[in-house]
């Protein structure tokens, strides 16, 4: 670091760079960059990875149907799709355990190659860590009854009834809503699946609530339906360390895969319903 | 051919002219006319985060939010290490603008001091390192703020959760070696202001044995106060209370932690003839992180922070103030704290605030 310090205060020192030389200052400026990329220290982690044939995946496995671990039992979405891109990647997997607060620490410290452990996306720790293109959106869906063609969207909920869980980030949402949209009526119950009820029984003319509790309610519930949008936007994705960029690649291209293939849905479709 | 260099900087410089004439006047925020606070329960109260805040008016539009949501009191962190400088001066603007905001507000003023500023502790030592060859600064501190905040600010809290070793700058706990720091920042505090109350604390509930890395039990912790001769120096007991996935009336004990923790806080104060002091909550709550371990539903949430208020108000003559940790965070923490808030960083009012307003406005 201290040499990427020393090259830094060198092209300062200089100072003999025309300001209105734009092609010589900006590639000057992309080989600082790239000189910086690669005095972070650290080295990229695929070759290991190739080489021991072994994907150090860290999870929290306290948050079902992601992860669990029951009686030493690890299983869950998150299990699964790990498990499969391991197989597409040609690479054994081998899980760690972390609490939920320490799982970018775990990450940061080498103690994991990847964390896959249902984590959106966080603008603000891009700096040090890369995310893969998004899994799941575990975002606000709109549930309607089945059948349900006047409300496709939160804009038809003018002078109708919405159900949420009290206190609830969709609460929130619904609030935010019934500010802008005349007559809409927020009514909030104990828990999700009540309010999932009351659309079901007519009480309501759709509830918004997450994307997990909704579509676990609607695989055990039939006669409930979500819209084709979700309100909201909460991206899963999978993590690794910023310089991994090499093995950030290899996994995106094993999603995509995935995802054409249909085996991403059929294990999101296992764990949550179709 | 080549443009020359100072024509490229002359057109710079009337690009960065032309930019600051057409940039709008900051905003002008001020206090405003006093307000009062109108509540049915004057025990309600809120652990402002202000601290990092930097615009003006989001500090007063969050004092507003706690003026109406009912609750007449704030804790709020007022870091040593943040305002004063090794010869002395501090640099008082911050502090000076959320108290002032405060005051307009018609709020009574908690205040947290500590965190050590580096050149009053040994190199490559953490924020919450303070030994005794610093004690006097961080008292002359405690003295300073006591002195200019007269009336504006009722209390002051000796550091915070001292029987954590991660607060003791990752040593070992000494409740006798926090003790000696109380002293010197109470003579000091009630010389330059004697109405100023000290509270001690704020403990933090823990089941850490004797001998643990990570703290002390409170409990143990608060009896080794009073046996290091506690007792004469502070005014009252800061104790942080929060829930965890317990319901506020359940039954407390030895090796549980929960809300009514507090109770055996107070029974630790009665055994040591100290009944008179007041206990001040300055941290309690439940959390509804849908993902946290020790967090609860939104809507239990809700309900278990007016039942805790309820059973303070009616069990507990000797607890002064009950405030919720946290009103708002300046900006998302990204992790299971912003789940403990009231409001969110954009001013979107959760649920659970509107029930506490409500609360607050019912007899």
């Amino acid at each position: 670091m201290r040499r990427c310090k020393n090259m830094l205060r060198k092209n300062r020192k200089t100072g003999r760079l025309k300001i209105a030389d734009w092609r010589v200052s900006s590639l000057l400026f992309l080989l600082l960059l790239t000189g910086l990329a690669a005095c972070n220290g650290r080295e990229s982690a695929w070759p290991r990875i190739q080489q021991e044939g072994v994907l150090r995946v860290g999870l929290d496995p306290t948050y079902p149907p992601f992860e669990v671990d029951t009686g030493g039992e690890l299983s869950g979405l998150d299990v699964d799709l790990a498990q499969a891109m391991g197989a597409d990647l040609g690479l054994d997997v081998a899980f760690s355990y972390f609490g939920y607060d320490g799982l970018y620490d775990a990450l940061a410290t080498e103690q994991v190659d990847v964390l896959l452990s249902a984590l959106v996306i966080d603008p603000a720790r891009r700096e040090d860590f890369a995310y893969s293109e998004p899994y799941f959106n575990a975002g606000q869906i709109l549930i309607v009854r089945q059948g349900e063609t006047a409300v496709t969207s939160m804009t038809d909920l003018a002078n109708r009834t919405l159900a949420v869980e009290l206190g609830a980030q969709s609460h929130v949402e619904a609030l935010e809503w019934s500010r802008k949209l005349a007559g809409l009526t927020v009514q909030p119950y104990t828990t999700p699946e009540e309010a999932l009820t009351a659309v079901l029984q007519g009480e309501a003319d759709a509830a918004l609530v997450d994307g997990i509790n909704g579509r676990l309610f609607l695989r055990d519930n039939p006669g409930l339906t979500y819209t084709a949008n979700p309100v909201t936007v909460e991206p899963y994705a999978l993590v690794v360390r910023i310089e991994d960029s090499e093995l950030l690649d290899h996994l995106n291209d094993s999603l995509a895969r995935l995802q054409s293939s249909g085996e991403l849905d059929a294990i999101i479709a296992k764990w949550l319903g179709e | 051919m080549t443009r020359p260099a100072y024509k490229s900087g002359l057109r710079l410089f009337t690009l960065a002219l032309i930019l600051t004439f057409l940039r709008p006047a900051p905003l002008l925020v001020t206090p405003g006319p006093p307000q009062t606070v109108v509540t049915q329960h004057p025990i309600l109260g809120t652990h402002t985060r202000l601290t990092d805040e930097v615009e003006e008016w989001k500090i007063k539009r969050s004092l507003e939010l706690v003026r109406e949501m009912g609750a007449p009191w704030i804790v709020e962190f007022f870091p040593w290490a943040y305002y004063a400088a090794e010869d002395g001066s501090y640099a008082w603007g911050h502090p000076d603008m959320v108290v002032a905001h405060a005051a307009a507000q018609g709020l009574q003023v908690v205040a947290r001091l500590g965190l050590t500023p580096e050149w009053a502790r040994p190199p490559d030592t953490p924020l919450t390192y303070l030994d005794e060859s610093a004690y006097d600064d961080f008292a002359a501190y405690a003295a300073a703020f006591a002195d200019r905040y007269r009336g504006r600010v009722s209390a002051v809290i000796v550091g915070n959760e001292p029987n954590l070793s991660y607060e003791w700058g990752y040593r070992p706990t000494s409740p006798a070696d926090y003790v000696a720091l109380l002293k010197e920042v109470y003579t000091a505090v009630k010389a330059a202001n004697p109405d100023m109350q000290v509270l001690a604390g704020a403990l933090a509930p823990t089941l850490e044995p004797e001998g643990s890395p990570w703290g002390l039990n409170d409990l143990a912790y608060l009896q080794g106060m009073y046996d290091a001769g506690a007792a004469g120096y502070f005014d009252g007991l800061a104790v942080h209370a929060y829930g965890l996935t317990f319901p506020p009336e359940a039954e407390p004990g030895p090796d549980i932690l929960n809300f009514r923790r507090v109770e055996l806080v107070r029974q630790v104060m009665v055994d040591n003839s100290d009944a008179d002091k007041d206990i001040y909550i300055t941290e309690t709550g439940w959390n509804d992180h849908p993902r946290w371990t020790l967090a609860v539903r939104p809507a239990q949430r809700i309900q278990y922070t007016l039942d805790a208020l309820q059973y303070a108000e009616t069990h507990w003559p000797f607890v002064k103030m009950v405030a919720i940790w946290a009103f708002r965070f300046p900006a998302p923490q990204k992790s299971y704290m912003d789940y403990y808030t009231l409001v969110t960083p954009e001013f979107v009012k959760k649920p659970i605030y509107e029930a506490l307003q409500e609360y607050a406005q019912e007899k």
